[in-house]
């Protein structure tokens, strides 16, 4: 057995955070049927010459089932409302309002389904000034003020990630959320709306530095890699290019396995660096120095010498160095699907185990439209003859009718 | 006080051995309603020391690190590595619904609390482990640290400005990571135990989850491009300045997220259609990334025309996502954070009254909301172990005075 067995979601997602959920959702044994349409795509299928071949897209919409269908018409509104009708639970990110203008708001939707759970993930959150303004993962951490930190103290400006950082945390909120309100329904029998704002996820994760502001009146500033409480802290550079180590030592003892561990050069027993205050102090010095020692050597080295020590040491990893490290390999962390358009291509696997449940696994992400047929067919009970119908009208899509789409950011 | 109105969780009890690497997990469980009872050795949490603190004066109950992350538990201490520590875990165990730890490996089996002996029990329980790389397998016994987790974890060589030292996320990314995703399955398997009856035994780590819950896509980027021979796919370079490029303005600094022709286009609206820009070639995004400095130069004359908030509106009229970087204390008064009442009062018997942030969502019948301050050190060990375990006041003094709580 899975654990959302049976229950049933419908996902109107774009970008990461509805879908990755979606994808953990998945996982995790329910239903998902991504409500996709082919002249309003989710923003992941435009960043490619082929709406069916996008790394990014094909990673984050696994183990769910696509159902295409044109909401501009009235007909394809219609039928999405069957769907609606035996939904438990209804998760959304478009831009704000865009939901309302489908019919497809809360309001709406309790009506269809009372018992529905109805989750919507906005950059932003609904209710305030900015409640329809449209977002992107990179603009949240700007906006929520993490950004402002995200970077060396010298740096001209931050610049953060090309990551869509908080998409991927958001998500999993996501599902935390709706998983506890089906939990909740499951009790009580009530269903209820969940509102949430990306831009709130990114401030709950970085919490302490929003305190030393309503705490302190201090407007923290950015420390790159420095720590408060551990020197030497930071990436340090190794043979190669652009090949860094990371390295941590809180305490005074892993400082003096550290020397022990390269050899105890003369610099190391410096009285400056003896003990963690005088390490702070003396720490662009420090930094030079353990950057010289790991500079002639291999990331791997540097990291195996250190742990070996009982130091906090690690790579910082590139695609190849993850598909190497044989930790993830005993995990078996690293899974390869066998998609459709895109053929055998590698994806992080569930990275959690559940003693008590069948195993937890992926599936492909579907073509646009892949399961439209089979959804009319087998959950909304529509004669095959109407389904042809409505796919010759552009109601409804599968990949068929759905070719030519596409090609957004770069045409 | 008013009456605590029931969270989606409520009646849920989730005894909480991790430390400060393991509390956001709990977190979110408390912040949707769960009791949440934080057990600690009777020193205190490590995560106690973590700095800053409120008033700048170090101090067990000032951590704002911990105050942020215990939010919403209750605190009881005990000393687990004793038979008459273990053996009053095992009777709370008995009506628990969920724990977690995030000690490493062997650790609990050695103090004879694995999740076998605890099922024997309490056959519901969930337990859920945290560790660093795994149980098992050759990194096992690797230490780990915010850092090091965050280096490994894939997304670090991406982030921070071109050509410098990887840049660390703030906060605790990689702990997080592991902390969201061992929530998941909690919660799931809640769910599944309305149906079965059974609890279940949940393992993660930072290692692996760090991957998933914070830049998935470094793998499959990788597999698609992956061509012999080839140069690897600029995801894997420190590409924000790039991608998703910060200009100045008149009063700080703005993010554009420009990435089709019809988002470019709004943007030179924006700027009110700046000649030297109006070429083709500029149109293209494979083209812009590749011209990064070329068009820096270029933009800087025309954003830092306007404001912060000029760009923000303008942006969101003309169809293209300008974001302000705002500071921390910025989100904290910005007229969105305030509608939506998202920062709680929130009175520490010992830091005192202050904002928080509270849970990031609204829930129309069971709000998510900071209830209480984060445990003093031992704040609850009469309410937990004499009312509601039922030992005399007589046996916590001894056990006290023993060292066990």
């Amino acid at each position: 057995m899975l654990p959302l067995e049976n229950i049933k979601i419908l996902s109107f997602g774009t970008g990461g955070v509805v879908p990755d959920a979606g994808k953990i959702f998945g996982e995790l044994g329910a239903d998902v049927i991504k409500i996709e349409a082919k002249d309003n795509l989710d923003f992941m299928r435009t960043i490619g010459p082929d709406i069916n071949n996008i790394g990014q897209f094909n990673e984050t919409n696994r183990s769910k089932r696509s159902f295409g269908v044109n909401l501009k018409t009235e007909k394809g509104r219609d039928i999405v409302s069957q769907l609606v009708k035996i939904a438990d639970i209804l998760a959304e990110n478009f831009r704000g309002g865009v939901m309302k203008s489908l019919g497809f708001d809360y309001g709406n939707v309790r009506k269809l389904n009372p018992q529905i759970i109805y989750i919507s993930s906005q950059g932003f959150g609904s209710g305030g000034p900015y409640s329809e303004y449209q977002a992107y993962g990179p603009m949240l951490s700007a906006a929520s003020g993490v950004l402002s930190i995200w970077a060396q103290p010298d740096d001209p400006y931050p610049v953060g990630s090309n990551a869509p950082y908080p998409d991927h945390m958001a998500s999993k909120h996501v599902v935390i959320a709706a998983i506890a309100a089906l939990d909740y329904r499951r009790r009580t029998g009530k269903a209820q709306f969940i509102d949430m704002a990306q831009t709130e996820v990114a401030a709950s994760l970085a919490g302490e530095y929003y305190l030393d502001y309503t705490f302190n009146k201090r407007i923290p500033k950015p420390m790159g890699n420095r720590s408060l409480y551990a020197a030497p802290h930071g990436c340090y550079p190794c043979k190669g290019t652009d090949e860094w180590c990371a390295i941590a030592v809180f305490t005074d003892e892993e400082w003096q396995s550290l020397c022990n561990a390269i050899g105890n050069p003369a610099w190391t027993s410096d009285p400056r660096f003896s003990d963690l205050l005088g390490r702070l102090e003396n720490i662009d010095e420090l930094d030079k120095k353990v950057g010289e020692w790991t500079s002639t050597l291999d990331t791997n080295v540097v990291m195996e010498t250190l742990q070996a020590a009982g130091i906090a040491a690690g790579v910082v990893q590139r695609a190849t160095d993850t598909l190497a490290d044989p930790q993830l390999k005993w995990d078996g962390a690293i899974i390869e699907l066998d998609h459709a358009v895109s053929g055998k291509r590698l994806y992080p696997g569930v990275p959690f185990r559940m003693s008590g449940t069948s195993p937890l696994k992926s599936t492909p992400a579907p073509l646009l439209g892949e399961h439209t047929e089979e959804i009319c067919h087998d959950l909304l009970k529509m004669p095959d003859d109407e389904i042809k119908q409505l796919l010759e009208e552009d109601v409804l899509y599968n990949p068929e009718n759905a070719k030519g789409a596409g090609g957004g950011m770069f045409g | 006080m008013t009456k605590e109105q029931e969270g989606a969780l409520s009646g849920y009890c989730v005894l909480d051995l991790t430390d400060s690497n393991g509390a956001y997990c709990t977190k979110l469980l408390a912040d949707l309603g769960a009791d949440v009872i934080k057990i600690e050795r009777p020193e205190g949490d490590p995560g106690r020391g973590i700095p800053p603190f409120a008033g700048d004066t170090p101090h067990p109950e000032k951590s704002l690190h911990f105050l942020h992350r215990n939010a919403n538990k209750r605190g009881v201490t005990l000393k687990l590595d004793t038979v008459e520590g273990s053996n009053i875990l095992k009777r709370l165990v008995k009506t628990a619904d969920v724990m977690v730890d995030n000690s490493p490996p062997d650790y609990m089996a050695g103090l004879g609390l694995d999740y076998s002996v605890l099922s024997e029990i309490n056959p519901g329980l969930i337990m859920a482990s945290i560790t660093e790389f795994g149980h098992t397998g050759p990194y096992k016994e690797y230490k780990g640290s915010n850092l090091v987790d965050f280096a490994m974890s894939g997304i670090m060589i991406t982030s921070g400005y071109p050509g410098k030292e990887p840049c660390l996320l703030p906060g605790s990314p990689a702990y997080d990571s592991a902390s969201v995703h061992a929530s998941v399955s909690i919660v799931a398997a809640l769910y599944m135990r309305g149906t079965t009856g059974q609890g279940q035994y949940i393992d993660t780590s930072v290692h692996v989850t760090s991957r998933t819950g914070l830049y998935p896509w470094i793998i499959p980027n990788y597999s698609y491009a992956l061509n012999p021979g080839g140069p690897p796919p600029t995801s894997e370079n420190r590409m924000g300045a790039q991608i998703y490029p910060v200009y100045p303005c008149k009063d700080g600094f703005i993010r554009i997220i420009a990435l089709t022709p019809r988002q470019w286009d709004a943007l030179m609206r924006v700027l009110d259609n700046p000649d030297v820009l109006q070429t083709e070639e500029w149109r293209s995004f494979m083209y812009r990334i590749g011209n990064a400095d070329d068009l820096y130069a270029l933009m800087l004359e025309f954003t830092t025309k306007y404001t912060m908030r000029e760009l923000f509106e303008a942006g969101r009229r003309e169809g293209v996502p300008i974001a302000p970087i705002l500071s921390i204390a910025d989100f904290y008064n910005s007229p969105q954070t305030k509608a939506r009442e998202y920062f709680v009062e929130v009175d520490h018997p010992v830091a005192g009254k202050a904002d928080y942030p509270g849970p990031p969502y609204k829930w129309t019948e069971t709000p998510a909301t900071v209830r209480r301050p984060a445990p003093c050190l031992g704040e609850h060990n009469e309410e937990v172990y004499c009312q509601e375990l039922g030992l005399s006041t007589d046996d916590l003094a001894s056990l006290t005075g023993g060292g066990i709580v």
